[in-house]
């Protein structure tokens, strides 16, 4: 096994890349969560973005349409959720897992005319750079534009809630949704918009992985990444950066443990694959002990039905 | 700048109450407007209204001669009017600061000046950047009026504001209070403390059941004469019962009865020590919040107090819970008849099964014995008169009045020694209260007990034997009801003694 510097800075832009759609979902569902909206649906609207942002690539065979509908379709699905949950008031838990199920099986049925069909090849930047400077240039360059802002998302969304009124006011619903309201609020709205933004990033770490990350559409492709980014978002104690770091920790984690597969190493293959679940939480766990954070970091009204008095 | 609010004809129905009737009511700046009322007579129900926070169904509201629109907290806010609920309206998790920028348009450094300058006006010590769940409740509730005071109100509401104070917090408040009023603000204060209506306000309105009843000057007025207009004292010809109970045996001893409780909406009960004899019945009357709930929670077994001794029959049963009290023949008519005694999504014959778990044969081999269930349950209706036989329908389709008779049915048809009940009319019709009234006065007559707790004076001195009174979680001396007066109640309710 050879440890030079270039083979580490590759490995290091793989586990990048593998964080990705994590980063992406987990971010988005960290905003709506923030508001008091508990959507178990990630799964579901993160698949449905991966076989529509595949499907319109196939069809369109323009990748730009592609990324937008994917984004269109994981916000148009999260609207079944925010009509169901704040306009019908039905149970949050229910109705996300309700959207989960579906959207697995929805995805299956329209990818049944895609499955086999090879992906285009997604233009990467910085290209050059890449191959010319040694360790940082695998790390730094040569990654989709989606790439980099799933690793500018988690702080602009941390700029977003701490410094601008509107993620203030997201803070304050998630906080206290009837004291809000009677601050003349419109809590719904709010809710709403949180929910909507939530679906379309999980439709685009959804179409991340049919379109880039392995650009070709096999039913289930998702694999349960939109619980490991539900389960971030709680484990990181809805702290954007703290979402970053965990991403990149199960990312890293999934990429070594496969190396050590391959070498052969003697640990039975059960505990390596659990092992970045296991480290994830872990780690997530020891960095956010301060009790008083997680109790202002925590949306208090998760997942609590809010009804307007009249 | 003189501002007069005017209150004309609102009226506010939710379904089975009419929480405001036909209210008005005028206000004018310079001075501080106390609104008295009870629980439930409707002042919440009016504040909300002016706050917008809930609309009326008919009536209106003017400012300055001007009709004012009050369809959203937005509204009220715009047209001045500034409101300081009960249960704060604050972002426990958010900083003091970010609580107040959250609706302000200032910019933060504007506004932190403003807020700093509010601060040192009024002497408030605040630190405007921890977190509100840090906050003392003095101190929460002075984010709360600094809230309101950013945008100049016209109008400041209080909506009970001193239930969560300590006394040095609340002499603060009222410092403050009478500064505003000086200022200009017309404040209304919302309260049932008679005491702080007399140290506080100039003018005082009473709220009974929605309605308006009195609108006076707090300086024609005395602690029993407000306690008197906000419980009623129009005495109805009373049928008088037969006492039969004074030479019989003891059935329950209360002894050294203490409840501290941690939240602080509830009240504690201090040292509390009473008995009852077979065939009496003893009122206990007060202004509701001084501890009746806490009571009648410890007399039924729903919470178990380790600082109690409650004997009944000879049997010690301070440790027992409510099923098993039920076995030794107690039984319990709670305050709200449809979340604590009913379930209303529950058939009628099902809310009949509920409390009757060991001593019937409702349930076989754990299966439910519907038949025996419903032939028990059209016993009932027919023998207390409530107004259907069909035990299918749902419990929440049966009128106050209706549900009522059904629970105090349930309990008493299984015979009991003693019935405790927590006001047992509340919001019924006359024809359905005189008959829960004949309905307890027989079972004193039949020589089984009760413990009526009651904010209705009324009915107190109508049903009791003995009566005395709770005031901030204290018993007064227990008199015989000839010796009891309505201004006697009315003294010992407000906090005063009597020889």
């Amino acid at each position: 096994m050879s440890f030079d510097l270039n083979f580490i800075g590759i490995l290091i832009g793989a586990i990048m890349a593998s964080s990705v759609p994590l980063i992406l979902a987990a971010s988005g569902e960290l905003i709506t969560e923030r508001s008091g909206v508990l959507n178990l649906g990630v799964e579901g609207m993160m698949i449905i973005g991966a076989i529509s942002g595949f499907a319109l690539m196939v069809i369109t065979d323009n990748l730009f349409l592609a990324v937008i509908g994917s984004m269109l379709s994981g916000l148009i699905i999260s609207i079944i959720f925010g009509v169901l949950t704040q306009s019908l008031l039905t149970n949050h838990v229910a109705t996300g897992l309700a959207l989960t199920i579906f959207g697995i099986g929805m995805s299956a049925m329209i990818g049944k005319n895609f499955v086999g069909i090879p992906g285009k090849e997604f233009p990467l930047l910085f290209i050059n750079l890449k191959e010319n400077v040694p360790f940082l240039g695998p790390i730094l360059f040569g990654h989709s534009i989606i790439l980099y802002f799933a690793f500018l998302l988690p702080f602009l969304t941390n700029y977003f809630l701490k410094k601008t009124k509107i993620g203030l006011i997201i803070r304050a619903v998630g906080d206290s949704p009837t004291s809000a309201s009677n601050q003349g609020i419109n809590v719904i709205l709010v809710r709403y918009s949180c929910i909507l933004y939530g679906g379309a990033m999980c439709g685009l770490a959804g179409a991340y992985l049919s379109l880039i990350y392995t650009p070709q559409w096999i039913e289930n492709m998702t694999g349960g990444r939109g619980w490991i980014a539900l389960a971030l978002v709680v484990f990181a104690t809805w702290s954007p950066i703290k979402v970053l770091i965990g991403a990149l920790i199960f990312g890293g984690i999934t990429i070594l443990q496969l190396h050590m597969q391959a070498v052969g190493l003697r640990i039975p293959v059960q505990l390596l694959s659990a092992l970045p679940y296991i480290m994830t939480i872990i780690v997530l766990v020891v960095i956010s002990r301060d009790s008083r954070k997680i109790k202002l970091n925590t949306p208090t009204s998760l997942g609590q039905i809010f009804y307007k008095e009249k | 700048m003189n501002t007069k609010l005017t209150i004309s004809n609102i009226s506010k129905i939710y379904p089975g109450c009419i929480a405001n009737d036909n209210v008005s009511l005028e206000f004018g700046s310079g001075k501080i407007y106390a609104l008295l009322g009870e629980n439930g007579a409707g002042k919440s129900t009016l504040v909300k209204i002016l706050s917008g926070v809930v609309k009326p169904d008919k009536g209106k509201v003017f400012l300055n001669n001007e009709n004012v629109k009050l369809n959203s907290p937005l509204d009220a806010k715009k047209n001045n009017i500034g409101m300081v609920f009960q249960h704060f309206n604050l972002f426990e998790t958010l900083s003091v600061f970010e609580n107040l920028s959250i609706d302000s348009n200032e910019k933060n450094e504007e506004l932190r000046f403003l807020v700093n300058e509010i601060l040192k006006k009024y002497n408030f010590k605040i630190d405007l950047d921890i977190p509100v769940l840090n906050l003392s409740a003095g101190q929460k509730q002075k984010v709360e009026i600094v809230r309101c005071l950013i945008r100049n109100p016209k109008v400041l509401i209080m909506d009970e504001p001193t239930s969560v104070l300590t006394e040095q917090e609340t002499e603060d408040l009222f410092i403050s209070l009478k500064k505003f009023s000086e200022e200009g603000i017309l404040i209304i204060y919302i309260t049932h403390k008679l005491k702080e209506v007399l140290s506080l306000c100039d003018e005082v309105a009473v709220m009974r059941k929605g309605k308006v009843v009195s609108v006076s000057s707090t300086k024609e007025e005395k602690i029993e004469s407000l306690a008197n207009k906000m419980v009623g004292e129009n005495l109805g010809t009373i049928k008088k019962k037969i006492n039969n109970f004074k030479n019989s045996e003891e059935i329950l001893k209360i002894s050294n009865l203490n409840f501290r409780s941690e939240d602080p909406y509830e009240t504690n009960l201090v040292n509390l020590n009473f008995s009852l004899k077979k065939g009496e019945c003893l009122g206990i009357a007060g202004i509701s919040g001084n501890g009746q709930s806490e009571l009648f929670q410890i007399l039924s077994g729903e919470i178990i107090t380790d600082y109690a001794s409650i004997k009944f029959r000879n049997k010690e049963i301070s440790k027992l819970n409510p099923r098993e009290r039920r076995e030794y023949l107690m039984a319990f008519s709670p305050e709200d008849r449809i979340s604590q005694a009913a379930v209303p999504e529950l058939k009628i014959y099902e809310n009949v099964a509920l409390n009757n778990f060991k001593s019937s044969n409702f349930f076989e081999k754990g299966l439910v014995n519907e038949k025996k269930i419903k032939e028990h349950s059209k016993k009932i209706l027919s023998n207390f008169s409530v107004n259907t036989d069909n035990v299918e329908m749902k419990s929440q389709f049966l009128s106050g009045g209706n549900l009522q008779k059904l629970i105090i049915g349930r309990e008493l048809i299984t015979s009991p020694e003693l019935l405790v009940c927590f006001n047992p009319t509340w919001g019924l019709d006359v024809g359905a209260i005189n008959y829960i009234h004949e309905t307890l006065i027989n079972i004193n007559e039949q020589g089984k007990s009760s413990i009526l707790i009651s904010t209705d004076n009324d009915e107190l001195l109508r049903l009791s034997d003995r009566i005395c009174v709770i005031y901030k979680g204290k018993l007064s001396k227990i008199m015989d009801v000839n010796e009891v007066t309505p201004e006697k109640l009315g003294i010992l309710m407000g906090g005063g003694t009597i020889d």
